[in-house]
This record gives C-alpha cells, structure tokens and sequence, in this order.
C-alpha cells in the first residue's frame, strides 16, 4: 500500500494553522485551554451559591447551583420510583424525537432527490414550499390537537414538520449542486441510471445530505420542549420541566434543561460527528488542502 | 429580436407570478372543492372561502371590537422589543469577544454552555420568576434572536481588516471616534444578517412562548385558545396569519433596514 504524497501546501498550512500557545506548552496546552474555559463557568456557579446562600436570592423559587446538584443526584441515582422516572422521561423523549426524525428522512430524502432532479415539477411545487416554510412547527400543534388529541401522535407529528424542512432543502441544494460532467462521464462509459445514483449522486451531495441530516435532528430535539410542554400527557423531558413549575420545584427544571442541552449536544457531536468524520471528511478530505487526515 | 425579447418577457412573467399563483390556488381549489362536497371532514377542514370572511370578522368592530388588531399589536410588540434587546446586548457583547481578550475569557465559555439548551426550556423558569406577562414573552424573544447576532458580530469583527484600525489611529481617532466611525461600519453588514436570521428564530419561538405564557392577547395565543374551543376556521386563519407576518418580517422589514443603511452608506464586506 502506497501512502499518498502530501502536497507541500497542506504541510505549510497546517503548521501555520497551529496556535502559537501550542508550541509554548506542547503537552499542558489541552489542560491550561480547559481550564481556562471552565473558570468563568465556575465562577458563575460560585457567584450564583454565593447569592442564594448570603439571601440574595430566593431559595425557594431561585435554588442554588448545590440544591440543583443534589436533586440531579436524588433523580440520576436514588433507588427510588423517582429513578425510574426520569429515565422514563429521557426515553420518551428519545423515542418521539428520534422517530419523528426518521420519519421525515423517510420521505424528505427521496422527495428531495426528486425535486432536484426534475426541475419542472420543482418550479411548480416550490411556492407551496416557501408559503409553509415560515411557518413554525410549533403552530401546527393546536390543529393536530384537535385532530389527534393529547399525546404521542400530535407530538411525533409537530417534531417530524420541524425536522422535514432543513432535510428537504438540503437535499435539494446538494442533488442539485452535482455537475452534469460526471454523470455525463459515467453515462459515455456505459453506466446505467443504478450507477448514476449510486456513484455519482449519491456521493456528491453527501455532504448536503449529512448537514441535512444533522440540522433536521436539531430542530427535532428543539421542536420537541415546546410540543412536549403543550401536548404531552405523561411522560417527556419537556413534560417534566413543564409539570415541575406546579410545584415550584425549580431544582428539577434546571436538572431537565441541562439533560436537554446535554442530550441534544451529545446527539449533534457523538452521532453526527462522528459519522461526518467516517464519511465526508475521509472521502472528500484528499481533494482539499490540509484536510487529508 | 424584439420578439423574442418579449417573448422572454412573457416565459419571465409567467414564471415570477403565473406559477406560484396557480400552484398555489390548485391545493387550496381542491380543498374547497372537496369540503364543499362533504368528501373532507368540514369540522377538520373548512373550506377556505370560510377562512378570510371568518379574519375579516374577527379584525372589524363588533361587540368585541377588533381582536385581531390586538392580537397582531401585542405579538409585534414582544417580537421588536425582544430584538431590539436582543440587537444591542448581542452588539455589545460580540464586540467584546471580538475586540477585548477579557471578553473572549469570560463570554465564550458562557456562550458554549448556554447554547446548546432549547431556547424554549427556560419558558417554565422564566414563567415562575416573572409570571404570566410580557416580560417572559420578550425574554423568550431576546434569548433566541440573541446568541445568532452574537455569533455574526464576532464574524464581522473577525472579517476586518487590521490596517482601517491602524489608519484610524494614526491619524488620531479617539476611542470614541474608533467605535462608531470605524466599528459600527465594519460590522454593519454582519449585524444585519444576525438580526435577520435571529428575527426569524425569534418568530418562531416567539408563538410557542405565546401558546404557553400569554395571558390575552397574541397570534400564538389566539390559536391555542382556539384549539380549546375547537375553531378550527380560527386556527387556520391564524396560522396564515402566522406566516405571511413571518415572511414581512424577514423580508420586507429586513430588506428594507438593509437597504436603508448598508447600500445606502456603500459598506461592503472586506474579505
């Protein structure tokens, strides 16, 4: 096996990319940046103890950063029906969210795909599209409310409509941004529509495709809060905050947007990260400069 | 040549209207159809010619006199109080993380934790600690539109270039003078586009917030109320509302503030 030649470009680029303080601490500089990074955090938390506890604050309907801990700790790890329940929550959630984004990948990639590939049924279809474009998902909630009534149904629904959009139009944008040459190249070689598809299209607008991909599962898991907090009947991290403020139990809303920011982050870096890094980075990385890694 | 040129004229024209209007009103002709006829459920779907006499109703001066105005007013109101917020806490903010080495310190960490969260997740919170009011309405709205104005004014001030700073300075500029003649210019054509993409967010979140936190009026309100009655003429009427108001803001109201300073002062993009 022949290991590619790097060009002598992305070497001088990627020397002069690197950060000056990298040279100064070769191997402290990964721990100084986190701590740097983790100090205004900290500090924040410590300010926030402190005013809650000097009574600055309103324990009751403001808890400190300890009261919140403590609470993460009772839901996370107690050996109570509480445990149970905020794994119910988490997977409820999971579950609306991530079948309403396979639902709308399910039909918006192969409409997508046929909207960019013929032209004329996409000058027709696109003013429909762009008049439901503004429109948030979130409106559509008290007419499938009446419709479908509380529950999984309506909220699947709202979450999929806010999915649908970004994947659609990224589909689009990538079918169409192909080049004609290499179909046409593929075409003069003998090569069949299956092998259009698969070898020529299916490839080039991967990249359009994964940031669809990843964009419509972000607005799945946003989406999601609001239609859990107007439409849920049970269970649902949205329905955790969202139930929580009748009890004034502030502690349990916190613990519930910080699962929200962490599972939503978790979702965008380790699932779709990862799979733009096996993906587009590995196949299109040797055509760029710097980007062969 | 004449003739083609009109005849280019025509294909252009029928293009620009003719197809969006056809394409537009064959959905909207057969849902009519189909209601009228009773094939489609008429609880669940009016027929559209219902719709806009039912708006009509709603805005005139009857017994309760013009809702649909207050509806709309309020609404407004929480999305530009929200923006303007959210413009000048956002500017000031991202022209100090651009500019100042104790700004990107403090700030940045706080912006990547404070991010990834659904805006509407602090709804309840904010709920709690200002009540059912305006002022959780407008948060919603700053909190949204807020984070992409950031984002884009860290750009701007990125994007310029060292020298006009240099040139500024040299010639004996004053901080002052530094900010609003050579700042605020520079990151002009940024700020515009973080505006225009944080007003479209903050539409959105904006009806979400007003179908869980308003007391009486708003587009978002109107609708959940109407889903409790089941209205569904009402429902409709406001979620067209909805989108053409969505459409205007992001357009037509944008478009012109852009127009207004960005061509008109001739500041370009520097790259």
């Amino acid at each position: 096996m022949v290991m590619p030649v790097k060009p002598a470009a992305a070497t001088v680029s990627r020397t002069a990319m690197a950060k000056p303080r990298d040279r100064r601490w070769p191997s402290g500089a990964a721990y100084a940046g986190f701590i740097r990074f983790m100090l205004p955090i900290l500090a924040l938390l410590i300010v926030w103890e402190l005013a809650v506890r000097g009574g600055w604050i309103a324990s009751n309907v403001f808890p400190s950063p300890s009261m919140i801990f403590a609470r993460a700790n009772a839901l996370l790890f107690s050996t109570g029906p509480e445990q149970g329940m905020l794994f119910q929550h988490i997977g409820a959630s999971l579950y609306r969210a991530i079948s309403a984004f396979a639902l709308s990948v399910i039909i918006a990639i192969p409409m997508g795909f046929a909207l960019g590939l013929m032209p004329a049924v996409y000058k027709w279809v696109s003013p429909i599209l762009s008049v439901l474009l503004p429109l948030p998902a979130v409106a559509w909630t008290p007419i499938l409310l009446v419709a479908f009534g509380q529950g999984d149904r309506t909220i699947i629904t709202v979450c999929f409509l806010g999915a649908f959009f970004p994947v659609l139009y990224s589909t689009i944008q990538g079918v169409r941004s192909v080049g004609k040459q290499p179909v046409w190249v593929v075409q003069s070689m003998g090569g069949t529509r299956r092998h259009v598809l698969l070898n020529v299209l299916l490839p080039s607008c991967m990249p359009a495709l994964i940031s669809g991909l990843k964009l419509g599962m972000a607005h799945s898991w946003r989406t999601l809060v609001a239609a859990e907090m107007l439409a849920a009947l049970s269970a649902g991290l949205g329905y955790m905050i969202f139930a929580a403020r009748s009890y004034m139990d502030v502690s349990t809303m916190f613990v519930g947007i910080a699962l929200l920011a962490l599972i939503g982050m978790a979702i965008e870096y380790g699932v779709f990260g990862v799979l733009e890094q096996r993906t587009v980075r590995k196949w299109h990385g040797a055509s760029k400069v710097g980007g062969m890694q | 040549m004449t003739r083609a040129s009109a005849a280019g004229l025509g294909a252009n024209f029928f293009d620009r209207f003719m197809v969006p209007i056809i394409s537009l009103s064959v959905p909207l002709l057969a849902w009519e159809i189909l209601a009228r006829a009773g094939i489609l459920n008429d609880f669940l779907f009016p027929p559209p010619s219902s719709i806009f006499p039912h708006m009509w109703a709603k805005s005139g001066v009857d017994i309760k006199g013009g809702v649909l105005y207050s509806h709309v007013y309020y609404s407004m109101l929480r999305l530009l109080t929200g923006l303007g917020l959210a413009t000048a806490v956002g500017t000031l903010i991202g022209i100090l993380i651009g500019l100042t080495k104790w700004g990107r310190f403090l700030f940045k960490p706080l912006l990547s934790l404070f991010m990834p969260v659904p805006t509407l997740a602090w709804t309840p919170i904010l709920l709690l600690l200002m009540g059912v009011d305006n002022k959780t309405t407008i948060l919603i709205v700053f909190i949204a539109a807020s984070f992409e104005i950031i984002l884009n004014v860290v750009a701007g001030i990125e994007n310029m270039n060292i020298k006009v700073f240099w040139v500024a300075r040299s010639m004996g500029a004053s901080p002052l003078q530094i900010f609003f003649k050579v700042i605020i210019p520079g990151i002009l054509p940024y700020l515009i586009t973080g505006v225009k993409l944080g007003s479209g967010y903050a539409w959105r979140a904006l009806i979400a917030a007003e179908m869980l936190a308003a007391s009486s009026y708003g587009l978002g309100f109107m609708i959940y109320e109407a889903s409790e009655f089941m209205d569904m003429t009402t429902i409709y009427g406001g979620l067209a509302m909805i989108a053409l108001l969505g459409y205007l803001i992001e357009n037509v109201m944008m478009g012109a503030i852009e127009r207004r300073t960005v061509e008109k002062w001739g500041v370009q993009v520097e790259r």
